[in-house]
């Protein structure tokens, strides 16, 4: 699978230090990114983006002129894209829960290049997904866009529940995804005694995209914890 | 209020002894009155034997020496009136002359009921007459009209008992008014008082008997309530000091952290340059924890964390704790074992999410801290009783029971304000005590089955 597609992606990035500017600039360079715009006041900020036009902004919560609440707000009335915040305040989970914002993601400082690069690819995947192209299974390929798995050249349809758990398997491609949040995804909040419903769904999952179904490869499970899905080329 | 009961019990009890402790006294201090005044109360008595003892001789009427004597040194005159001739037959030498000779039978009735010329007179039926004695003036007092109705007398113990209990009865409402009104203004004063340890303020009204004691109480809780917001100011004051100073170290920690975890997986770089930026990246990460640890430590200390508890399910919040985990040690020098009882899928608490997250993950942190040549961790959700547990074990270097009884029960250098350097563990379990203790549950140190380290989050269900 190629990851490409979203290194093209326009960022824009807002904060009053220069120096981190340059840090996460540099990050991003490293990691492939190349499209970039910084800006260190909200005003700088609101100028860039009339141009620049950005499918995702990097905000800082404290901004010499305004706060980075105020400016999502102003940001997103002209065009909605997604927003992760970056702050060195310790707190602000509460206040992003509190006031429901709608931003994506928010990051406390400091933070390792690889988790900044891990969420910002999360929302990436997670806002532009319609590009995505197949994806690629050791046994077969899932077309997320016409909700169906290709295995030898058959065409097997995905119902609404296996779509949902396999979405959220994907955004977290290579990584462990609780048997809750697998329940949450497909059948809402406070998913109490679906787990053997979850276990039917990941059955007939994998009798669709496993060459072997009894001795799964792709979507693998974690004891008592949750499951996984492996991506080929990942 | 359970003294004010006990107040009344006691004053009523009080009321009576002492009635009935007047009572007596009043009894035996008539009887002994009584009983000084028998010596004098025969004057009939003395009558009758002066009576008894005048002689008849040749030469007329006379007494013996012993018995003249006597009247004589009682200054008691005496006549005898002859029954025939109403005359007197015989005086004693000491006779006033006032006191007549001769007698009517309605002199005799008067004398016999009052006086001769205001002596007291007494009489004395001698054989052949009236013998009649006459006290000093002023000795005796006599009932001139000695009679009384029949009925009054045969319902005297009862009128005497009525009057007895009217009498108490009369007391007791005197007692119970002044009492009550003493108790009227007691009662604010004891409610107060009570209520002064609550750390409420308190405002009594400053009148009635015991208006003083209310002044004071009312400043007593003025300085109480002014001692306690300073020291909450105090306390915010502290807390915002340590959340601004670890909000100013995140930024320029993100610098050191961001390059240096570049530098790390940085191809073009030798590997020894390589190994050191790791050590920066490890070491950030540490200070990172603690500038995280100390700001939530100090706001659960001073009560300025908000706590968001909800009905959650302790098993689901665990698991995605020990996923993160995973999917975070890239290394798998730390493995973490899931061994919760796979029929345990819900255990509900009255939780805040992020607080538990939070403090599982100090748990697990610290299993990984202590062990840096690795170990196998084991975490398991449980349900017992009224509980949901979270235990977070070990097979690793483990603790001494020393070490473990210094855990459980000396307070950290954070919240204690002596000097402690021998107690400078992290602020890890400090806060897994914390945020157990602000869900009404508790956190427990020991040791595992394996050896290693073991913790215990023990949280109450809600009913």
């Amino acid at each position: 699978m190629s990851l490409e597609y979203l290194k093209q992606k326009r960022i824009l990035l807002v904060d009053d230090e220069q120096e981190l500017l340059n840090l996460v600039v540099s990050i991003l360079n490293e990691d492939g990114f190349w499209n970039i715009q910084t800006a260190k006041t909200a005003k700088e900020a609101i100028a860039i983006s009339e141009t620049y036009h950005p499918e995702l902004a990097i905000l800082d919560v404290m901004l010499p002129d305004g706060s980075g609440f105020g400016l999502m707000e102003r940001l997103k009335s002209n065009s909605d894209y997604p927003v992760l915040f970056l702050t060195a305040c310790g707190e602000d989970g509460d206040k992003f829960r509190g006031f429901g914002l709608g931003a994506d993601d928010y990051m406390v400082k400091p933070f390792l290049p690889k988790e900044l690069l891990f969420r910002i690819h999360a929302i990436l995947r997670r806002s532009y997904k319609e590009e995505n192209p197949l994806v690629r299974l050791s046994g077969s390929e899932i077309d997320f866009d016409r909700a169906e798995v290709v295995k030898n050249g058959e065409h097997l349809s995905l119902t609404a529940k296996e779509y949902e758990i396999l979405s959220v398997l994907y955004r977290n491609a290579g990584r462990i995804v609780t048997i809750d949040a697998l329940c949450e995804a497909a059948w809402g909040d406070n998913p109490f005694g679906y787990e053997n419903s979850l276990m039917a769904h990941i059955r007939r999952i994998r009798e669709k995209i496993e060459g072997n179904p009894s001795h799964p490869v792709s979507l693998i499970t974690v004891k008592g914890l949750g499951y996984k899905l492996i991506v080929e080329g990942r | 209020m359970k003294s004010i009961p006990k107040l009344i019990r006691h004053f009523i009890a009080t009321m009576l002894l002492s009635s009935v402790l007047i009572l007596i006294l009043n009894f035996t201090l008539l009887a002994l009155f009584l009983s000084s005044q028998m010596p004098n109360s025969h004057p009939w008595q003395t009558a009758d034997e002066v009576a008894g003892h005048l002689l008849w001789s040749e030469s007329g009427y006379s007494l013996p020496e012993n018995t003249a004597l006597e009247l004589k040194n009682s200054d008691i005159w005496a006549i005898l009136i002859d029954d025939k001739t109403m005359q007197v037959v015989w005086k004693t030498d000491n006779l006033p002359g006032t006191v007549p000779t001769s007698y009517s039978a309605s002199d005799i009735a008067g004398l016999t009921r009052g006086y001769i010329d205001d002596y007291p007179t007494f009489t004395g039926k001698a054989e052949a007459g009236l013998v009649v004695l006459g006290f000093p003036k002023d000795s005796f007092w006599k009932h001139m009209w000695p009679s009384w109705d029949y009925h009054l007398i045969a319902g005297l113990p009862n009128t005497i008992l009525s009057v007895l209990a009217v009498n108490i009865a009369l007391i007791f409402l005197i007692y119970v008014y002044t009492n009550s009104r003493l108790l009227r203004s007691v009662t604010p004063i004891v409610s107060g008082i009570q209520s002064l340890p609550t750390a409420q303020s308190i405002h009594i009204k400053e009148k009635g008997l015991l208006s003083e004691l209310a002044v004071s109480i009312n400043k007593t809780s003025e300085i109480l309530q002014s001692q306690s917001r300073q020291l909450r100011k105090k306390e915010t004051a502290r807390a915002n000091w340590i959340a601004g100073v670890s909000h100013d170290i995140r930024t320029p920690l993100s610098m050191v952290m961001g390059y240096a975890g570049q530098l790390e997986s940085d191809r073009r770089i030798p590997e020894d340059g390589r190994i050191k930026a790791a050590v920066i990246v490890n070491q950030s990460g540490r200070i990172r924890n603690l500038v995280n640890d100390l700001n939530l430590a100090s706001k659960l200390e001073y009560n300025m964390q908000p706590l968001h508890p909800e009905k959650q399910n302790l098993v689901a919040i665990v698991r995605q704790v020990v996923v993160d985990f995973i999917n975070m040690d890239i290394d798998n020098r730390h493995p973490i074992e899931w061994t919760t009882d796979e029929s345990l899928t819900v255990c509900i608490a009255e939780i805040d999410k992020d607080l538990i997250k939070r403090a599982v993950g100090n748990l697990i942190q610290n299993c990984m801290n202590h062990n840096e040549q690795g170990c196998h961790i084991f975490v398991r959700v449980m349900a017992e009783k009224q509980n949901c547990m979270v235990v977070v074990a070990d097979d690793g270097v483990g603790i001494s029971e020393e070490q473990i009884e210094k855990l459980n029960h000396s307070p950290h250098y954070m919240v204690c304000d002596e000097n402690t350097w021998n107690q400078r563990h992290g602020l890890g379990l400090l806060i897994v005590r914390q945020i157990a203790a602000a869900h009404g549950g508790t956190a427990q140190i020991g040791r595992s089955p394996s050896g290693g380290f073991s913790v215990r989050i023990i949280l109450p269900m809600p009913i």
